[in-house]
């Protein structure tokens, strides 16, 4: 087959540069060490969530010397906790803590964005989505729905807070939990 | 210029044909012109410049316009260039115009049905709605003629494939040894990846979607159903891209004066996206919960992997204008650019359409990054994409290419070049505002999909400009793509009154290197189809097995909303449908 | 030389008279458009100009890529480690 030598040139340079895409992208995941949210989360029942252990009472408890669990339920049309235009506690944790996200839908698909950051994910009910970042300074955080999820979806929105650690009044898991440490 | 004994037009040659191709691109413009006007309403709503509708229903627009814009407009389009090209390249009628009338209403019909059901959303006396948008996720829930039409109009396509591919097999009786000519190549090979790509949506609305909105299966796995929209949300988008990409190769070298530059460089690029369009859908479901990393590492090479036939057709394309630039004079490194035809509204769309195509390849690099997928996931950076790729590479050139389609097929000139030479400017200028603005807003965290991303509890923080710019950039962005709009409307309809005349015919002309040149093997269509069905098995097999082993065939999947049928209005549909139906039969038994 | 006198195509040597197909005037351009003033076979083409701006476009990609990558997303605060 007769290619022209610019062709095969644009061919070669093409793939490498998809290449390079490919690398960076690994980079970021070896290097940088970025986690995809997976299949990691439990599957849930959407409907027997009070049921559930952990979604039955959402919110945030201190797992390790600096490390938080925040476990949020997706409802149409707010985050619990989180949406604090609608009578519910905003997001809380303290400042330069790891924080542990576990999210999921009491309905419909909802997505969960914190405006302006990395964490992003789709919030699917009968799954939990599982993120980890580390939080920095003290900061003040929108939370979006960014998921269409139905006629009130606009309204639905959340407040994140990164306070300073002496600020942060929380429970950790011995007196936060019925049924103990996990 | 082409005297009175010219060339015949398609309309001389093939009456019947053309008439099927007006039909199909009065269907595609009709709601071109509801979409577009959907698509203002939007704009200036969502950024809060002037609000005519109630927030709720901002969402039946949005359904309507992509619903409209995306499966009615790109795919009537779609149907009658292939059928233009088809025969024109095989010299060949259908082997049954009936046929061809009958698939082309059963798109008609399913249209209306699915039409129907969204635009219910807004009249309240009707009890129906189809407010789930384009992707219609589960447990979000239409009424049930939303899926019913869907189905209607994929069957449709699908005979309209059946109907070419026994065109080509009449043709390939008559001319054994012959290499199938591009035109032709080109629609066949689209087709087999329509196929393959409409699998995972026909198994999501045929056993899921559609007897649960009937009530017949009480729920159904949301993720499940996602996974298998976009097992056909992906290869969609080349279903649009492939006829532009048509038009780019055989017709915009003729106009630019020239020759294609490489036959058989278009056909492996076809036969590349056959193999690669479907095995990539993951790549929509990065930030999804359920689904492995390593899935979604292998769906992200595999869409690095499909950049490079659109890589390679920039190449080609390029190349053959800068023949036709140079046949026409042009000279210097870059100085034949303005020997080229830039008064014809044909040529200045389809290259100011690939010009933009550019810059959108380039944001859905990002896209498909994986995990630079956190920064832009459903943020307005989404829809920035998409309006350069979908809503310029394909429609720009799609209207562009009426321009000098439109006359071969009605033996009438074009009512005014000037009108249309502004035309093609002015949406590529207002698409160039309005996707810049819609960018930027997503690098900032501004969502898609909502009515008023305003919200009370914060404000986004930008770095460069304010949220005000952005909103009156796309706002005003808008307003000229819809003026840009009604410019190429009203155009083609002062050209149906415009008197018949001949001398209209165009010839299309060889590659410079033809198909000769290339490996029989190209041609060889059951040998890709079966390696692409491998390349899908290979990348879904896995992850739907997944899904289902977690969390089950069925669920557990949420409550529908909203229910549209319960067995109260399912009771009320027998009395208002069924019974009389059974009473009439039995007084005519 | 490109520009020139507006005069309709019929530079390109053809059989009967006949325009060839690459030198008809489109049905869609204006009717006194310049045309073909020579015709260039594959093997006297070298497409130059195309190599040099499918360079720069490479150059531009890359360049964005880098930016996009690692300014853009990962300086972006809570980036997602598990």
């Amino acid at each position: 087959m007769h290619i022209h030598t610019y062709e095969k040139l644009w061919l070669g340079l093409s793939l490498l540069l998809i290449t390079g895409f490919v690398a960076t992208i690994t980079y970021g995941a070896l290097g940088a060490g970025v986690e995809m949210v997976d299949d990691s989360g439990e599957t849930v029942d959407p409907g027997a969530l009070g049921e559930h252990p952990d979604f039955a009472d959402p919110g945030v408890e201190r797992v390790g010397p600096n490390e938080y669990d925040v476990y949020v339920v997706a409802h149409r049309f707010y985050f619990e906790p989180g949406s604090s235009t609608q009578g519910f506690d905003p997001i809380t944790v303290p400042a330069n803590s790891t924080v542990n996200f576990y999210i999921t839908s009491a309905d419909v698909v909802h997505g969960f964005g914190v405006a302006g950051t990395n964490a992003n994910t789709m919030v699917v009910p009968g799954e939990v989505s599982e993120l980890t970042v580390e939080v920095g300074g003290p900061a003040e955080y929108g939370i979006v729905c960014n998921e269409y999820c139905g006629s009130g979806h606009h309204t639905m929105e959340g407040l994140m807070q990164v306070v300073p650690p002496g600020e942060y009044n929380g429970t950790d898991s011995q007196t936060a939990r019925l049924g103990g440490d996990r | 210029m082409a005297t009175e004994a010219g060339t015949p037009t398609f309309a001389n040659k093939y009456p019947e044909e053309a008439s099927i191709v007006r039909r199909a691109f009065l269907v595609a413009f009709i709601a071109l012109g509801v979409g577009a006007l959907a698509g203002v309403i939007q704009a200036l709503h969502r950024t809060n410049i002037l609000r005519i509708i109630p927030s709720a229903d901002y969402y039946t627009v949005l359904t309507l316009h992509g619903v409209l814009l995306v499966i009615v407009f790109t795919i009537f389009f779609l149907v009658g260039v292939f059928q233009w090209a088809i025969t024109r390249s095989l010299e060949r009628s259908p082997p049954n115009i009936t046929f061809t009338k009958a698939w082309l209403g059963l798109m008609s019909l399913g249209s209306v049905m699915t039409g129907a059901a969204i635009v219910s959303g807004v009249i309240s006396e009707v009890d129906a709605s189809a407010d789930v948008l384009f992707t219609f996720y589960a447990p979000l829930q239409a009424h049930p003629l939303f899926y019913a039409g869907l189905v209607v109009f994929i069957v449709g396509t699908w005979l309209a494939g059946v109907d070419w591919f026994r065109t080509w097999l009449g043709w390939r009786r008559e001319h054994p040894d012959e290499r199938i000519p591009l035109q032709a190549f080109m629609v066949l090979t689209t087709m087999i990846m329509w196929y393959i790509a409409t699998i995972g949506v026909a198994v999501s609305v045929l056993f899921f979607l559609l007897p649960w909105s009937l009530g017949f299966i009480d729920q159904v796995n949301p993720l499940l159903t996602r996974t298998l929209f976009w097992f056909f949300g992906h290869p969609v988008v080349y279903f649009w891209l492939l006829p532009a990409y048509l038009l780019w190769y055989t017709v915009m070298p003729k106009i630019a004066g020239g020759r294609l530059f490489s036959d058989p460089l278009a056909r492996v690029v076809f036969v590349l996206f056959v193999l690669l369009s479907t095995p990539v859908g993951i790549h929509h479901q990065y930030m999804d919960p359920g689904i492995a990393q390593g899935f979604k590492f292998i769906a992200m090479t595999n869409t690095m992997f499909l950049l490079l036939p659109s890589l390679l057709t920039a190449f080609t394309v390029v190349a053959s204008i800068e023949h036709g630039a140079r046949q026409r004079g042009g000279t210097g490194l870059l100085g034949w650019l303005r020997a080229l035809p830039w008064r014809d509204p044909a040529f200045t769309g389809m290259a100011l359409a690939g010009l933009m195509f550019a810059a959108g390849g380039f944001s859905g690099m990002v896209n498909a990054g994986m995990n630079i997928n956190y920064l832009v996931h459903n943020t307005l950076w989404v829809p920035g994409h998409f309006h350069l790729t979908v809503g310029t590479a394909v429609a720009l050139t799609f209207m562009a290419g009426t321009y000098w389609l439109w006359p071969q097929l009605t033996n009438r000139r074009l009512y005014s070049r000037p009108i249309a030479l502004a035309q093609v400017v002015l949406w590529f200028g207002g698409m160039a505002l309005m996707s810049n603005a819609m960018h930027v807003s997503g690098l900032f965290g501004i969502p898609r999909r909502t009515a008023e991303p305003q919200y009370q509890g914060f404000d986004f923080a930008t770095t460069f400009g304010g949220v005000s710019e952005l909103n009156i950039q796309l706002a005003l962005g808008g307003t000229l793509l819809f003026v840009s709009t009604l410019l190429f409307l009203s155009n083609l309809a002062l050209s149906l009154a415009q008197p018949t005349r001949s001398g209209l015919g165009q010839q299309l002309p060889a590659a410079l290197s033809g198909p000769e040149d290339s490996p029989r093997v190209l041609d060889n269509l059951a040998l890709w189809s079966g390696i692409a069905v491998v390349l899908v098995v290979l990348a879904y097999a896995l992850p739907l097995g997944s899904i289902i082993a977690d969390s089950g065939l069925l669920g557990p999947g949420g409550t529908a909303y909203p229910a549209v049928l319960t067995p109260d209005s399912l009771a009320g549909l027998q009395a208002v449908v069924a019974d009389p139906v059974v009473r009439a039969l039995e007084v005519v038994a | 030389m490109n520009g020139g006198s507006e005069t309709p195509v019929d530079t390109v040597d053809t059989t009967d008279g006949e325009i060839a197909p690459d030198a008809e005037r489109s049905i869609s351009a204006p009717v006194t458009q310049e045309g073909n003033q020579r015709s260039i076979s594959y093997e006297e083409f070298d497409p130059k100009g195309t190599l040099a701006l499918i360079l720069a476009y490479l150059v531009v990609l890359g360049v964005m890529w880098v930016f996009m990558y690692f300014v853009e997303f990962l300086g972006n605060e809570l980036v997602v480690v598990g």
